[in-house]
């Protein structure tokens, strides 16, 4: 008890010294008593599996910041390759004794990685360990969601992204065009496509092109088309969980998506992620349909970028036949549910997916909260500013538009099917018409 | 090995015109395939704004920004000190098992060994995706996952049937007479094996060895799947690299554990080369 | 009468000598053998399992007996059969290509002078190199934009290329990486195979007044067959195995023309966790792989009987 007693104390002076956080963490501590959040002599060993990508950068300041306010959890993240996660993430999540305690799901994977019973029900099963100011209402509903599945609430968003626009501004001025806003429609846009393929050195030689982003064949390719199909009001399933993407709307879309790659830098159609992001920050293209959260890279580390902040614009994709569009990709924190240290398990992701971790997420890391109130709070970085604000618009199209990829036990198998569909006709080997046929055939029958 | 065996057609004081036409062209083909090398080193002391100019630069401000930043992650080291003990234990493991296979299936006639041989030398023809997850499964049940023996082993299964069929076929060219009268003089099987036959094998085995060791060495899947963190090796540090969903792929940093990890292998084998050219000529011929 | 007395003695020595040499054989095929039995026999049998079974990903066991269900499923999947098809034209391509090329740089190295052993060494290194990082010099050097390769050919006139966005390309671009990285190690084995051919078939030529190529074509290229087919076989079993250089260097694109056969069966594994379906494609693969090798090594076997 004394030295529980002792405990508590040194922590809660430590926190108040780090600041905001600490009521979060003297409450949870208060409660529940310091063994299940480890003790100097026995501190909790967390071990936590991420996507490599950002996996490394929180072990390196996210935890070390965790730690101030939790001493006493020991927290190892381990990165993996994303292209090997979820596979890694089945492999460990049904052992009888998984290794890992916490688990990093990239947005379409909470109902194959939930189905097999290895997550907690997090909303209900750490009330009890729940600071009243957590909020749940305040986390806007697309990130949230990311992570329920048949009414179960099983993670929290810690990565928010979004697939959103970015504009350079520069490019648009040399070609004489007004810099676009959300108002801006796919027609406007592609008549404005052709000029936006420039010589701007005047060496006659076209040095500037309109846009880079997903062609090549890659499981994420299909989400920009799916953003162009739901901006026009479609949707990939029908209410019965059929295929509803194979007619006309679909077939359109798809044919915007090739329509792009005619102003797109030679070579673009083996373009993915990597290429895109390049050519983006080398200034050789005025636009990009790029994940939101590569902004601070592309427009403010000088280390990454030729581009400077003040010319680099983000905000939701061209407008449709039905709304703008944008498309969700969430990194949600869960909890295995046979963790033996649920507790300091909550407390690490609580921490994290609070007021007070989101808004030192975006400041230090530049991580895009998905609270309404960070959104709507003031950046430390004045770079911030803007990208909150398109943030919340691509939030409000998303919830509108049900941006985001399938939700099913299943939905990397049909994202694949789709990603080859997609590859096939960009690349031209079959026309979108055919291409998106046999897709609709083989998604069926993977979801019978 | 006699000497003979040795001396090549070109083993003459002086190079003839077609020799030296010869010396140009393997000259030229190297600088070939060196290329890709070359610029791989070239990028590695490039910073990030200067690899994707256009048109390609030559000249540029050199950093060591890219090496400095890898090393400086920390779980580097450790994963360097782990590609090096498991491509190794591995290495000499197969190399044991391997030899031993080898030489029973060049030397005693064993009732079925010949099949036994091409089963093990097909075993090779398994899709190694398809093994890895119940590798997996098996190390999960034994508790060896994140555990160098998991890896090692695993390796072991596809570096055995190679070691084997390339060691048969040096077994094969020894003549028969040196363990015949190494068994007259009272050795047994073990012993006219492990004095006579290895001792005189050992360039054969080295040059094996660096084969084994380069294939273990780059090898990614299995290193994905069996381990996490305390067995983790260099090939995950460098696809981790590759695959930054947050910062594209940094080239930079790619080309310089590229580089870094190219460099003990090369030393390795610059070490054994002699061994090498002679172990393979031997031991490939008659596979 | 003695030697009908002797006979059930030396029969029963022999006997255990002849056990005793029994185990002493077996114990040398009895390491390899137990270390591949210990690890590859549950794998292969546990793949054969969920090729005929439908998966539970929550416990990774087969829960019901599909019959060929899975195998049906994959034979009526036109990707399977598009994947099989890119596997056969990359072989077609990279493996002869991969041989002739070794074996013709090996002869050209196989020169006594003083860079000889610093050349062969160098050619390790194309081996040596990451995939995943090969697979990135070279999209670098290939990029229609910024890479070297165009902005080299443009002073002769030629290109600009869209190396990896063309699907004939794209399979060329696969084909020369893999040849990059594969046939330094026929040079490294055509270079000793070239060495240990005996010395005095060559001089008895010269005598008879052969140039050099009524040598190399009579002499030296029928020694090396079967040592030509012995390197085939090891580069064949490594190259149908191939995924990584397709998945670093094009993602099995454009569309899906050079999306081998390992790159599909390691998609649906790992990123559609359809293992079951995965399975019965790698069950057809070790079967047809095995079917060819063994038509493979009988064919080297005649050859070397040739010799």
């Amino acid at each position: 008890m004394m030295r529980n007693y002792r405990n508590f104390g040194s922590i809660s002076r430590r926190a108040v010294m780090v600041g905001g956080a600490a009521a979060v963490a003297t409450r949870a501590f208060g409660a529940q008593g310091s063994s299940a959040l480890g003790t100097p002599e026995s501190p909790v060993q967390l071990r936590v599996i991420s996507d490599a990508a950002y996996g490394i950068a929180w072990q390196a300041s996210m935890v070390p910041e965790f730690n101030k306010l939790y001493p006493n959890i020991k927290v190892t993240i381990d990165p993996v390759p994303y292209a090997e996660l979820l596979a890694k993430i089945m492999l460990d999540a049904t052992a009888s004794q998984p290794t890992y305690d916490v688990i990093i799901v990239d947005d379409p994977w909470t109902p194959q990685v939930a189905r097999t019973g290895a997550l907690l029900d997090i909303r209900k099963e750490t009330a009890a360990w729940t600071d009243p100011g957590y909020d749940w209402d305040d986390f806007n509903a697309a990130p949230l969601e990311a992570t329920q599945w048949n009414g179960v609430q099983y993670g929290v968003p810690l990565r928010s992204n979004m697939l959103l626009m970015f504009v350079n501004k520069t490019l648009y001025k040399k070609a004489g065009l007004p810099e676009p806003t959300p108002d801006l429609t796919w027609d406007q846009y592609l008549e404005q496509a052709p000029k936006l393929v420039q010589d701007t050195n005047g060496d006659g030689t076209i040095d500037a092109w309109a846009i880079d982003t997903y062609f090549k064949r890659d499981a994420l390719t299909p989400t920009i088309w799916q953003a162009i199909l739901n901006a026009n009001g479609g949707s990939l399933l029908d209410k019965n969980n059929k295929p509803a993407f194979n007619n006309e709307i679909g077939v359109k879309a798809l044919k915007t998506h090739i329509a792009l790659l005619k102003y797109a830098p030679p070579g673009g159609v083996s373009h993915g992620y990597s290429e895109a992001l390049q050519s983006f920050r080398q200034g050789q293209v005025a636009t990009s349909f790029m994940w939101g959260s590569v902004y601070r890279n592309s427009a403010v580390d000088p280390k990454t970028t030729t581009l400077k902040p003040e010319e680099v614009g983000l905000q939701v994709m061209p407008v449709g036949s039905a709304m703008a569009g944008a498309h969700r990709g969430i990194a949600s924190g869960t909890i295995h549910a046979k963790s033996p240290n649920k507790q300091a398990a909550w407390g690490l992701l609580q921490w994290f997916s609070s007021k007070q971790g989101e808004k030192w997420h975006s400041n230090a890391l530049g991580g895009f909260p998905a609270r309404k109130s960070t959104l709507a709070s003031t950046p430390e970085s004045e770079w911030l500013s803007p990208v909150f604000k398109a943030l919340q618009q691509g939030y409000d199209t998303i919830e509108k538009g049900k941006m985001w990829r399938l939700r099913h036990p299943k939905s990397d198998a049909v994202q694949q099917v789709l990603a080859d569909a997609v590859a096939a006709a960009i690349s031209g080997q079959a026309t979108a018409e055919a291409a998106l046929q046999e897709a609709a055939v083989k998604v069926e029958k993977i979801l019978r | 090995m006699s000497d003979d065996t040795f001396g090549s057609i070109a083993h003459r004081a002086s190079l003839r015109s077609g020799d030296r036409v010869r010396v140009v062209a393997s000259i030229v083909a190297a600088l070939l395939f060196l290329f890709p090398v070359f610029w791989m080193v070239l990028t590695s002391f490039k910073l990030q704004k200067d690899i994707f100019t256009s048109p390609p630069t030559f000249i540029f401000t050199p950093t060591l920004e890219n090496y400095v930043s890898y090393l400086q992650r920390s779980t580097i080291p450790h994963q360097m000190l782990n590609t090096v003990v498991v491509a190794f234990a591995s290495g000499i493991i197969s190399i044991v098992a391997g030899t031993m296979a080898g030489y029973a299936l060049a030397r005693l006639r064993i009732r079925g060994a010949g099949f036994l041989g091409v089963l093990i030398l097909m075993s090779r023809g398994v899709p190694p995706i398809a093994l890895a997850v119940p590798m997996f499964l098996v190390g999960r049940a034994f508790g060896l996952i994140d555990s160098h023996i998991i890896l090692i082993l695993a390796y072991c299964t596809f570096l055995i049937p190679y070691v084997m069929w390339l060691m048969r076929g040096f077994f094969k060219a020894l003549p028969k007479e040196l363990e015949e009268s190494a068994m007259l003089d009272g050795c047994n099987r073990f012993g006219a094996f492990f004095k006579i036959i290895v001792p005189i094998s050992v360039p054969g085995l080295l040059s094996t060895l660096i084969f084994c060791v380069i294939l273990a060495w780059e090898e990614l899947l299995f290193a994905i799947v069996l381990t996490n963190r305390v067995a983790s090796t260099v090939p995950v540090a460098i696809v981790n690299i590759a695959g930054d969903t947050v910062n594209g792929a940094n080239w930079g940093a790619l080309t310089a554990v590229g580089t870094m990890t190219v460099i003990p292998v090369v030393v390795f084998a610059l070490l054994v080369q002699k061994w090498l050219i002679q172990g393979l000529a031997d031991g490939a011929t008659k596979g | 009468m003695s030697s009908l007395k002797a006979a059930p003695v030396r029969t029963w020595h022999s006997r255990t000598e002849r056990l005793t040499d029994f185990v002493s054989r077996w114990a040398f095929m009895s390491p390899a053998g137990l270390i591949l039995l210990a690890m590859l026999a549950y794998p292969i049998l546990y793949t054969f399992e969920i090729s005929f079974s439908e998966l539970d990903l929550s416990t990774f066991t087969a829960t019901e007996w599909v019959g060929w269900d899975n195998y049906a499923e994959v034979l009526h999947d036109t990707r399977f059969w598009a994947s099989l098809k890119v596997t056969g034209v990359y072989l077609l391509l990279s493996l002869p290509l991969q041989i002739v090329l070794g074996f013709g740089i090996a002869y050209l190295v196989n020169v006594e002078w003083a860079g000889r052993g610093v050349i062969r060494a160098l050619f390790l290194i194309p081996m040596v190199v990451a995939p995943v990082v090969a697979g990135g010099v070279w999209r670098m050097m290939l990029d229609p934009l910024y890479g070297i390769t165009n902005y080299v050919l443009g002073f002769v006139g030629l290109g600009p290329y869209d190396w990896l966005g063309d699907p004939w390309l794209a399979m060329l671009t696969v084909v020369i990486i893999d040849t990059w990285r594969w046939t330094p190690f026929v040079v490294l084995i055509g270079t000793a195979a070239i060495m240990a051919l005996p010395r005095d078939i060559f001089e008895a030529a010269e005598l008879d007044g052969a140039n050099w190529w009524a040598k190399l074509w009579s002499i030296t290229i029928p020694l090396l067959l079967p040592m030509i087919a012995a390197t085939f076989i090891v580069r064949w079993l490594g190259a149908v195995k191939m995924f990584d250089i397709a998945l670093a260097a094009t993602n099995g694109g454009p569309g899906a023309s050079t999306q081998v056969i390992n790159l599909f069966i390691y998609e649906e594994a790992f990123r559609s966790l359809k293992f079951a379906e995965s399975a019965a494609m790698a069950v057809i693969v070790l079967v047809g792989t095995m079917v060819l090798t063994a038509i493979f090594l009988r064919g080297s076997r005649m050859l070397e009987e040739m010799h």
